[in-house]
């Protein structure tokens, strides 16, 4: 058998009236809300945006002039590597893929010619 | 106070939110005009009294603004955020309330007509259930609250108290049993003498 509390209609009758209370927020509350939030929004201070220029933005992207530093040289190496390969990367290469290989760079000949690398 | 047409219709509250970390200033008018009703209405309903309620829902935008450069995506919905807020800032007023009855504040009706009684009668009653919320325990008080005024499931209301469905049932059943208990005694002083609830 369920127990029913006899007070509990009255609570009901006075919750559903809470509920049905939908008070519209007074033109002062929004003002002041909004005024707080525009003075709590966060904003990009004057010191994080300098006025400088697209290089310097460039460098500062990269990390500084010390990182510059270190890109010049990695590019310098590169390109060394590139006209003079040391004798050992030629090593390697003519003991992986054979001292014959001939590869054009023509989109046209790799299509038609691939022969050249399986046959050769 | 008009708001300016809503430029952010369909956003979900957490865009607005970063929109607003990120220096958008319509994005807080449009976030004050979707949030804001329902933070008050929350607040008046635990607190009985329009000038308190107001001081809460200010209060609780306030902290919303300032959690936004922080705001974790994804973890909670901004609604959830501030229903707990809310509740919290709610049950800390009505302990600080306790023992002194907002009921005596509110003055009697100095002519006999039926619109100005039933006005100052519901408005007795809504005092009354707020200072009932002032005597249960304050998490007993929250999950009546956002069960009973607010209307919320059981998953949801355990979501906001972050505790378990069981706990929040247990809850508001006991909150609610105790808050019956409470407002007995003042059955004739709220008009519910004649077993006639309006």
């Amino acid at each position: 058998m369920t127990m029913t509390n006899p007070n509990e209609d009255m609570l009901e009758d006075i919750f559903a009236k809470a509920r049905a209370a939908t008070p519209a927020p007074a033109d002062d509350l929004m003002k002041r809300v909004l005024a707080d939030a525009d003075a709590l929004q966060p904003r990009p201070s004057a010191a994080s945006v300098p006025a400088m220029g697209i290089w310097s933005r460039m460098l500062d992207a990269i990390g500084g002039w010390p990182a510059a530093g270190g890109l010049v040289a990695a590019t310098v190496a590169g390109i060394w590597v590139g006209i003079a390969p040391p004798a050992s990367v030629e090593d390697l290469t003519a003991t992986m893929i054979g001292d014959e290989v001939s590869i054009s760079l023509f989109p046209t000949d790799l299509m038609f010619d691939a022969g050249v690398l399986t046959d050769g | 106070m008009n708001v300016s047409p809503d430029h952010f219709a369909g956003a979900p509250d957490e865009a607005l939110l970063v929109a607003y970390a990120n220096g958008d200033g319509r994005a807080a008018r449009s976030l004050t005009a979707r949030l804001l009703p329902r933070v008050l209405a929350q607040a008046t309903r635990m607190l009985g009294t329009q000038s308190e309620a107001e001081d809460v829902a200010q209060d609780a935008m306030m902290r919303l603004w300032k959690v936004a450069p922080d705001w974790r995506q994804g973890e909670a919905q901004v609604s959830t955020w501030l229903y707990r807020v809310v509740a919290n800032l709610c049950t800390d007023r009505l302990r600080n309330r306790r023992g002194a009855m907002s009921l005596d504040q509110v003055a009697e009706p100095l002519d006999g007509a039926p619109s100005v009684v039933a006005q100052m009668q519901t408005r007795a009653r809504m005092a009354a259930l707020s200072d009932a919320l002032a005597q249960l325990p304050e998490r007993q008080a929250q999950a009546v609250s956002l069960r009973h005024l607010e209307g919320l499931a059981n998953p949801q209301i355990a979501q906001i108290m972050d505790i378990s469905v069981r706990s929040v049932e247990s809850l508001t059943a006991r909150g609610k049993r105790a808050l019956a208990d409470i407002m007995a005694g003042r059955k004739a002083e709220l008009g519910y003498d004649d077993d006639e609830p309006e």
